[in-house]
């Protein structure tokens, strides 16, 4: 679960990075940019995997609700981003894809303080 | 010549805003949605803000993203009651802080969400000025 976590935030972070140099150079998403955030998604998957998998297995969560609801909710974010990045194809989709990386990120931060809790 | 039709607020910087809009619609009712389901008597006002919160925020991101005048107007009004409500819960919560012992999306001003909750309906009413109807002879600054 932890490394998991640390994962989604490297490569969020990264991703994000890419996202405002390509903004700071007023350049709008590109498709590669789509499949990297297509591989985190795919990293969340796993996640919402293996928290089911824990919990089927009985590990102890405080607010299981708002975390299955923080998992969920990230599944959702980029994919946002992805559709904001077909509609507008100027430098402003990709301030959008840097937004929804770091929100991604700080949900997972989120998730890893109820996962400890 | 520029027609007196309003543009669409959804375009180019624009598109940020309704997307920071449909974040908060999301995280506001999700969260409210999640209180309610588990633990609604601890804080039956707080949850109910929240969920109404996340309903102005929902109909918010949706007129933004719609350029007709009929959608423009419910966005001035949501947005208007977003600031309303940002500042009133904001002040109530620090006046009197029994009656929020659990966190709303606009308690202590939005404080929990980086203050975006009171900073994003002053960039949205600053977009729908921007973007409203103007008549051509007195130019298109």
């Amino acid at each position: 679960m932890l490394v998991l976590t640390w994962i989604v935030v490297a490569l969020c972070l990264a991703l994000g990075a890419w996202a405002a140099v390509r903004a700071l150079r007023d350049q709008a998403v590109i498709l590669r940019q789509l499949f990297a955030a297509g591989a985190v998604e795919a990293v969340l998957l796993v996640q919402l995997l293996v928290l089911g998998v824990l919990q089927a297995r009985g590990a102890q969560v405080d607010d299981g609700v708002t975390l299955w609801g923080y998992a969920i909710s990230m599944l959702l974010i980029l994919p946002a981003a992805a559709v904001v990045s077909f509609l507008e194809r100027t430098r402003w989709s990709s301030v959008v894809l840097l937004i929804a990386a770091l929100t991604t990120a700080f949900l997972q931060y989120r998730v890893l303080v109820l996962w400890s809790a | 010549m520029t027609p007196a039709e309003p543009r669409n607020a959804a375009h180019g910087g624009g598109r940020v805003v309704v997307f920071v809009y449909g974040l908060l619609a999301l995280a506001a009712t999700a969260r409210a949605l999640a209180q309610i389901a588990t633990r609604f008597a601890e804080a039956p006002l707080a949850y109910s803000l929240s969920l109404f919160s996340g309903l102005v925020y929902i109909l918010a991101t949706v007129a933004l993203a719609r350029s007709s005048r009929g959608w423009r107007t419910v966005a001035w009004l949501a947005i208007s009651v977003e600031l309303v409500g940002v500042l009133a819960v904001g002040a109530l919560s620090l006046a009197v802080p029994e009656d929020f012992p659990d966190e709303t999306v606009w308690s202590q001003f939005g404080a929990g969400y980086g203050y975006v909750p009171l900073v994003l309906p002053v960039v949205g009413l600053v977009l729908l000025w921007r973007t409203r109807a103007r008549s051509p002879e007195r130019g298109s600054g």
